[in-house]
């Protein structure tokens, strides 16, 4: 590789850290750029509900600060937003009216908060948080708050509840169970959360579902298919993610629900690579396409593409005891079970 | 209350307002009682080739500096706005073109180049004001309209602002910068979610006291007008051209006359012409202008001519850096001609001295019949300050030729020897009053004479009227603690200020730290001085040029070592540098 290759990978999470460091350790030369929505720097995003209930301070957050990057030699633009993509010509577009032209490419954008389609009519009065800025205002709300209602659809929602519980907090949890992200919950297991939950003296409501939510001044009340009635300061929504993809459609770069690579983690186009919980694999044994959630599977990806990237020709292996039915993909998923 | 004190800069390419909206803001901002001390940078290039900053620094505390670290930042041009992020702060904010005509090129956009905690709002800069007025011209109001809207800027009173900024424009214009500016503003409150913290909501009520805003050259303009000036002759030069513009169409309302010479050399003789006339006179120049000068100088002082001299300092040598400011013409100023050349030099420290510089100028050249030079710099010419009407000279200043009286006209002698060195001047046309002076030494009577025993007379009577002038001058000015000082300051010119803020803070910080600094830097007032170092450990002199100019001629006076802080960077000094520097020395 030359000084005059760009490389650019887009995301700052697990998999564009590994890429860029992958990328850096063996070609000195070439130029590396970050390129990332989020405006702090790389962070434990599993660590966000801590520092929301108040647990941690935000240095804690941090996996490696701004000047690391300046001193591998790495471009790190953070708080930009890539708008499109000419893959043809090579060139990114940026909200902010800059373009810039790549050599090679790594998209590694990671995934947006899901919302249920039965939920959008109340989106206005739902909180979602996945990146540090979502939480930056929410910490101080949560503070302030006494009553908060979780709206519990994914792995996350039941250890945020518990951080709530120690920061004191009178929580309610309604469990979307068949909408639950990613796996589904046998019954034998929605039975352990609740025994769980309960002894922590949390709410819970397990088969029940939102009717109504209303607004009074600063009060919500969410009115159940059963008639219940919940008061609450805030209403966290926590459903899962879907992929951050949506800048990518009309580039003609194959997108489904995340951006579709081939075992290589190469997409459609010559030069452009995706990795993490964006990318959707082809397994040619399972001959079909998989995901992945979690940060080791996205550190790994991100390795592997950026080996592939500089020439080599990895491919990305799914472990299969960790693999679940979701919608109908495989889903990866290599660290819920520490919950 | 807490202060509030933030720093603005407005950068964009000449021709596209920006000098002129940082001015309009400034006004605006002045008339709800803030401080304000600002410095405009522009290119000597025609429009569209060069780089404008209109930096302004706001506060509800008194301040002596325009600030190094900015808070707030517009970018009405990107690429040049790109490196003026090198001293954005670190949660500082930029306001940006968030709808430019076309892609910026990769590395051209500011918004690419911002940090962790920079925060940035992107406005449509140029489709708001082509909505406003069909075309782009007012992308400077748009953004003044936002940053009214994101930092608690009244935004009816700052439209009256604008339209008495532009009241002898055409009505077009001033609806056109207008509605561009209510564009903005609307636009930022309807889109704009504020995340930063700054704000102007704690000015002071409106500023009921008189006050004027006006930078050092104005305020030297305004002087000399106010001392009843009635000669200006000079050539432009960058950057005491302004004098000479305000001069142009003020002195003829006054009777006065300004006469653009055919260069530097004309000017200074035209000067010489109308003081020997007994008129009030001045010319203004930069470094290479005032080495042309310097021949007449010698005549100022030999003949016994008033002469007022301003020399507004940009880097040197040679015509060296047009638009950048700098403190390196001191020795020129205070030694520069040939012959032992006896001559008061000004420097004042902030606009306000720009404007007692000048009146207590005319006052010394009439009253002790010599050469004053006063010297700007780059940075004090443009700085803009809010200042309170400054007081005019009284009639003694205006009024300060010793004449002959009756007596003395009965036999009348020009040069005749008294005790201040200071001879009766009779102005031409005096009856009794006719003499005649050269260039050549000379005696009493005016008759060129060589002779050893006259020349040191008569050397010795042209350097008294310096020392009986010594209480004549402001004393020099002493702030902070007058005893067991850990860090002496001795300052000069604009440099002043920052010495002043950082001995501030490093008293706050329990140091004892005290600044001398004089609006007569020649001849020196040695005993202020002596007493000064002789309560200081340790003596530091900050300065803007490369070799210690004015610590070299102070060590001739008071025998120790001193530290220097010497900066050519084209920057004026900050506070944080000297601050910096004092902290070393007290730790080492």
């Amino acid at each position: 590789m030359s000084a005059k290759d760009h490389f650019i990978i887009i995301g700052n999470g697990p998999a564009g850290n590994n890429a860029a460091e992958v990328l850096r350790e063996n070609d000195k030369k070439a130029r590396i750029s970050i390129i990332s929505t989020e405006s702090f720097s790389f962070y434990y995003r599993h660590r966000l509900k801590d520092f929301i209930s108040g647990r941690i301070p935000a240095e804690d957050l941090v996996v490696k600060h701004y000047s690391e990057y300046k001193d591998k030699n790495i471009r790190l633009r953070l708080g930009q937003f890539v708008e499109k993509i000419d893959p043809e010509k090579k060139i990114l577009y940026l909200k902010h009216m800059e373009k810039i032209n790549y050599t090679k490419l790594i998209i590694a954008t990671g995934g947006s908060p899901r919302i249920l389609p039965s939920l959008t009519i109340f989106q206005d009065y739902l909180t979602m948080f996945s990146t540090y800025s979502d939480t930056v205002g929410l910490r101080h709300r949560i503070e302030k708050a006494k009553e908060i209602v979780v709206l519990g659809g994914d792995l996350t929602s039941f250890s945020f509840v518990k951080s709530l519980v120690k920061a004191c907090k009178k929580v309610s949890f309604l469990l979307f169970n068949d909408a639950f992200w990613p796996i589904s919950l046998t019954s034998e297991m929605i039975l352990k959360i609740e025994e769980n939950l309960k002894s922590h003296n949390v709410a819970t409501f397990f088969n029940d579902s939102v009717e109504m939510i209303k607004k009074s001044k600063s009060k919500y009340t969410i009115e159940t298919k059963q008639n219940n009635k919940i008061k609450s300061d805030i209403i966290i929504s926590l459903m899962g993610m879907i992929p951050n993809i949506r800048f990518i459609l009309g580039s003609s770069i194959d997108t489904d629900r995340g951006v579709l690579v081939d075992a290589y983690l190469r997409t459609n186009f010559k030069d452009i690579y995706a990795a993490g919980d964006c990318a959707q694999i082809y397994n040619p044994i399972l001959k079909n396409y998989w995901v992945s959630i979690g940060w080791m599977n996205a550190e790994e990806q991100g390795k592997i593409a950026a080996l592939n990237l500089l020439g080599d020709s990895k491919i990305i292996e799914p472990p299969k005891e960790e693999i679940f039915e979701y919608e109908g993909i495989k889903v990866n998923t290599s660290w819920w079970k520490k919950f | 209350m807490s202060n509030t004190d933030i720093v603005l800069e407005i950068c964009g390419s000449a021709g596209e307002g920006t000098i002129s909206s940082g001015e309009i803001f400034n006004r605006y901002i002045s008339s709800i009682d803030f401080e304000i001390m600002s410095f405009d940078t522009y290119p000597s290039e025609i429009r569209g080739f060069g780089k404008c900053v209109a930096h302004s620094r706001f506060s509800t505390q008194k301040i002596f500096t325009p600030g190094k670290y900015t808070d707030i930042l517009i970018a009405l041009n990107d690429a040049h706005s790109i490196s003026q992020l090198g001293h954005l702060k670190d949660t500082g904010v930029v306001i940006y073109d968030s709808k430019p005509p076309k892609y910026h090129e990769e590395d051209k956009s500011i918004v690419g180049w911002m940090e962790p905690g920079m925060i940035s709002y992107g406005i449509p800069f140029n489709d708001l004001a082509q909505k406003a007025a069909g075309n782009s011209r007012g992308r400077n109001m748009v953004a003044l309209g936002a940053v009214c809207a994101l930092f608690g800027v009244d935004h009816e009173e700052f439209k009256n602002t604008i339209i008495q900024r532009y009241a002898k424009k055409k009505q077009i214009v001033i609806d056109n910068n207008v509605n561009s500016f209510v564009e903005g503003y609307n636009w930022a409150n309807d889109n704009l979610t504020k995340i930063d913290s700054i704000s102007f909501k704690k000015g002071k009520n409106k500023n009921e006291k008189e006050s004027i805003i006006i930078n050092g050259n104005q305020a030297v303009a305004k002087a000399a007008i106010d001392s009843e000036l009635h000669l200006y002759a000079g050539y432009p030069i960058t950057p005491a051209t302004k004098i000479m513009e305000i001069l142009s169409h003020e002195l003829p309302k006054k009777n006065g006359i300004m006469l653009q010479t055919e260069d530097e050399i004309s000017a200074i003789g035209n000067v010489l012409g109308a003081g020997f006339a007994g008129k009030r006179s001045m010319t203004a120049t930069s470094g290479p202008g005032f080495a042309l000068m310097t021949e007449f100088m010698g005549l100022s002082v030999m003949a016994q001519i008033p002469a007022v001299i301003v020399n507004s300092q940009r880097g040197g040598p040679s015509t060296g850096l047009p638009t950048k400011t700098e403190q390196s013409d001191f020795n020129a100023a205070v030694n520069g001609g040939t012959g032992d050349l006896p001559r008061f030099v000004i420097a004042p420290a902030s606009v306000e001295e720009c404007y007692d510089g000048t009146t207590l100028a005319f006052y010394l050249a009439e009253k002790y019949q010599t050469l004053v030079v006063i010297l700007l710099d780059f940075f004090l010419s443009n700085s803009i300050r809010n200042i309170d009407e400054p007081t005019p000279p009284t009639e003694k200043m205006l009024n300060s030729n010793i004449a002959p009286n009756e007596k003395e006209l009965k036999d009348y002698v020009r040069f005749k020897e008294t005790k201040t060195g200071v001879s009766p001047r009779s102005i031409p046309g005096t009856p009794n009053g006719m003499y005649t002076t050269t260039g050549l030494e000379n005696n009493e009577r005016g008759k060129p004479q060589y002779d050893g025993k006259l020349h040191t007379k008569m050397s010795d009577m042209r350097y008294r009227k310096l020392n009986s002038a010594l209480n004549d001058v402001p004393k020099p000015k002493w702030t902070g603690p007058k005893k067991d000082i850990d860090v002496g300051i001795l300052s000069w010119g604009s440099s002043a200020g920052a010495a002043y803020e950082a001995a501030t803070i490093a008293n706050k910080n329990g140091h004892r730290v005290a600044v001398l600094s004089s609006l007569v830097v020649f001849p020196v007032n040695e005993v202020d001085l002596t007493k000064f170092c002789n309560e200081s450990k340790q003596i530091l002199i900050p300065e803007l040029n490369y070799s210690g100019q004015y610590a070299n001629f102070i060590a001739s006076y008071i025998n120790r070592p001193v530290e220097r802080l010497n900066m050519v960077s084209g920057l004026p000094m900050a506070s944080e540098d000297v601050l910096s520097k004092i902290d070393e020395m007290i730790a080492s």
